[in-house]
């Protein structure tokens, strides 16, 4: 068979064979994946499988029995006003917490990377937010910022700038960005240190040919080290959406998604509705709602980032 | 430490038949829907303190009758003022019958998921001790053992009627009374007297009365807020607020167990609440931000007029004067009185056999070695709950005590919130309600309309 014959010829049998014949020349590699692959089937696939099984039926916390219902709690759902504005908070989380993030992760890496004095103190200083549990990190944060007895409102009565305390964890307007800035001091040393070694694989020769021709800093972080960065900073991003989108630890410690549920995000509301309310079969269905949103997000982010042909 | 160097327990001191007449009565309550201690009120004092005991979750035990035999105790928010009670008395039970005690404790915020993971999961605990309102759940998921071999015996004698009656559902007994607890209004002397209050006789009667001293208060020299008023997002500020609304004449669901929060008397108890904040100014910054337990902490710091407390905030406040950590006199009056009367919350706890046990026996056994008298006098005067064996609540230690005595004479004033298997979810809706107004959002009106639509639905 010719080789434009090979491309033309389209017939079952032909794809049947094509396909054998990969399968035999790529056997090996699939007998290697393939306890990873299970492992993961098991671990992934069936928890993933039996979320959306448990959101066809409705199982009330006083009861042992299970009654099939079909899509009715994703009808409910989609039908619902809370669901929207639990897209919205949880948008306003994601975005907001991840650009923090990476702006302070860009700048501190940026700033590591220079020939500053006490830069191995800084480097390890910038990752201990990192390594303190999410719990504590938000318990630290929840007293800062508590009305009577935080160092934030200590600090501003001292000043004389207020005559009270402030309770920001408590104001609906502004309870969100009391717990936004915990999350994003918790998540930059991740994003710092990602930066940190992307920055450093840039061949300086890049910068220096750049200040030859008269670029200025401005102009060499923009088209220099920003460009070179795109795929760490893919990654980073797209990690960091799909870890801010999941988190729970922060916002249940530090508000229990209060007040008014102004800062309740999906998975807060999962938690309340599957697990305190003991409404599995909702819980399931916003589960499965939230993980087509992550994973329609990745796609999409993926293709647009790759779309002028980089690989990751 | 309490009573026996106060000088004025003769004067406090009760009759003994009162405070049994009382638990009674707060029991019977209980029978006609009540009860449980919300998921704040059994904390300890100090907060809930995590995990204080020494277990670990274990395979259900190993059963066998000629091996080493080990039984699962779980329970909730064992604090610091309690763990060695529970150390030194699970290893008198080991020694006396050869067994090992799988002693856990979970903080209250993680006991509900905790039971329900436990239960579903087929590895439910062979004793376990929770708030009573969770037994209808528990029930429906057949995961309670009928203790009436042990309630209609002899052993039940210990209890009181309406006591017992509080763990009765559907006509058996699904647990042993463990503990009960209420309500009282907390006032520091040291600010009455800074705001030209009479601190001995205060006028605390009615909400009016609360009202007016705070006024006062917030208007005087004292540099503390006049009032602790719960609002943040948690169980426990429907505990606090549900004083106000039954003694305006509302219920939360009527005897069809239907809502009814949105009554004429409800929006009053409303507005009431929120305007101590919004209008009159007298409570502490940012009640949204707060919990009980931190109003709670801000009294026993000395750093507040007035709070609706437990038992242990005084006994708390004692341990710190002994300590040296604070120095204020405060009183304990009666939680003041509504235009429809005077209500004091009251909840029990339970103790309860699984039916996943394979151990039935021998949980029985570790029940009623609990319920030894001096043990239960111990675990009363040390936590801070109302004795629920009759016993025990004879002894002059609480009718004769300043910190005690209050709380016994509020058990006529006992009331229980619903006995509803869905309660949790309820309860965080009138807690939106609450918040909607405190943050002036909706009106009382509102926010309670709303609510009540919202709980209909969720109830249909």
């Amino acid at each position: 068979m010719s080789i434009a014959e090979e491309y033309t010829d389209t017939t079952d049998d032909s794809r049947f064979e094509r396909g054998l014949t990969y399968l035999q020349r790529n056997s090996r590699a699939y007998l290697l994946i393939a306890p990873t692959a299970l492992f993961l089937l098991a671990v992934v696939g069936y928890p993933i499988l039996e979320t959306f099984r448990l959101s066809l039926y409705q199982s009330p916390a006083d009861s042992n029995i299970e009654t099939f219902v079909g899509l009715q709690h994703y009808a409910e759902i989609v039908d619902s006003d809370i669901f929207y504005r639990l897209l919205w908070q949880t948008g306003r989380w994601v975005v907001v917490g991840v650009a923090g993030k990476t702006i302070m992760g860009l700048l501190i890496a940026v700033h590591l990377k220079g020939d500053i004095r006490g830069r191995k103190f800084f480097r390890t200083a910038f990752l201990i937010p990192w390594g303190i549990p999410y719990a504590i990190s938000a318990v630290v944060f929840r007293w800062i910022e508590h009305p009577q007895f935080g160092y934030l409102n200590a600090i501003l009565l001292k000043l004389g700038l207020i005559e009270q305390g402030i309770g920001i964890l408590g104001n609906p307007d502004i309870a969100w960005l009391g717990v936004v800035v915990a999350d994003i001091w918790i998540g930059t040393p991740f994003m710092a240190i990602i930066f940190l070694a992307g920055l450093q694989s840039i061949p300086q020769e890049l910068y220096e040919a750049a200040a030859i021709d008269g670029a200025e800093r401005w102009h060499q972080f923009r088209y220099i080290t920003l460009p070179q960065l795109k795929s760490v900073i893919l990654i980073a991003t797209l990690l960091s959406t799909i870890w801010t989108f999941v988190s729970f630890d922060t916002i249940w410690t530090m508000t229990g998604g209060g007040p008014i549920s102004t800062t309740a995000t999906l998975v807060i509301h999962i938690y309340q509705v599957g697990l305190q309310n003991g409404n599995l079969g909702r819980g399931a269905a916003y589960s499965v709602i939230g993980f087509l949103f992550l994973f329609v997000f990745a796609i999409i982010y993926l293709r647009v980032y790759t779309r002028g042909g980089d690989e990751l | 430490m309490q009573s026996s160097n106060n000088p004025e327990s003769s004067e406090d001191s009760l009759d003994r038949r009162r405070l049994l007449q009382a638990l009674s009565a707060g029991g019977a309550i209980a029978i006609a829907g009540c009860s449980g201690g919300d998921g704040g009120d059994g904390g300890s004092g100090d907060g809930d303190s995590g995990d204080g005991g020494s277990g670990t979750d274990g395979d259900g035990g190993d059963g066998g009758d000629g091996g080493s035999r080990s039984i699962q105790f779980l329970t909730m928010g064992v604090g610091d003022n309690i763990q060695q009670y529970f150390e030194e008395n699970n290893a008198a039970f080991e020694e006396e019958y050869g067994v090992d005690v799988e002693f856990t404790s979970v903080t209250w915020d993680n006991a509900r998921q905790t039971v329900n993971n436990r239960v579903d999961g087929g590895q439910a605990p062979d004793v376990s001790r929770w708030p009573a309102r969770w037994i209808p759940q528990l029930v429906g998921k057949d995961a309670l053992e009928p203790l009436d071999d042990m309630m209609d015996g002899e052993f039940g004698q210990k209890f009181s009627e309406g006591v017992a009656a509080g763990t009765m559902y559907n006509g058996s007994h699904y647990g042993v009374p463990w503990a009960a607890s209420n309500k009282c209004l907390y006032y520091n002397k040291d600010v009455f007297e800074t705001a030209g209050l009479d601190p001995e006789n205060p006028s605390l009667d009615s909400w009016d009365d609360m009202l007016s001293a705070a006024q006062q208060i917030r208007d005087s020299d004292a540099s503390v807020p006049a009032l602790g008023l719960a609002g943040a997002d948690a169980i426990e500020t429907g505990s606090q607020y549900y004083h106000y609304h039954w003694s305006h004449g509302a219920d939360l669901v009527n005897d069809e167990g239907l809502p009814v929060v949105n009554t004429d008397g409800a929006v009053e108890a409303l507005s009431f609440y929120t305007d101590l904040h919004l209008e009159h100014g007298v409570t502490q910054s940012s009640p949204l931000s707060s919990t009980r337990q931190d109003i709670r902490q801000l009294f026993e710091n000395g750093d507040l007029g007035m709070v609706i407390g437990h038992v242990y905030t005084g006994l708390n406040i004692e341990s710190a004067k002994e300590s040296g950590d604070v120095d204020f006199d405060y009183g304990i009056v009666q939680v003041p009185e509504g235009p429809e009367g005077r209500y004091s919350l009251f909840t029990i706890d339970a103790i309860t056999v699984l039916s996943q046990s394979e151990h039935k026996d021998l949980a029985r056994d570790l029940i009623r070695f609990y319920f030894d008298e001096e043990r239960r006098f111990q675990y009363s005067k040390q936590k801070g709950f109302l004795p629920v064996v009759e016993a025990v609540g004879e002894r002059p230690y609480f009718s004769d005590s300043k910190n005690w005595a209050p709380f016994v004479e509020a058990s006529q004033y006992a009331r229980a919130r619903p006995k509803l298997s869905n309660f949790s979810q309820f309860n965080d809706r009138m807690v939106q309600a609450i918040q909607e107004a405190l943050a002036d959002q909706k009106t009382p009106q509102k926010a309670l309309n709303d609510a009540q639509s919202d709980l209909e639905d969720a109830m249909e």
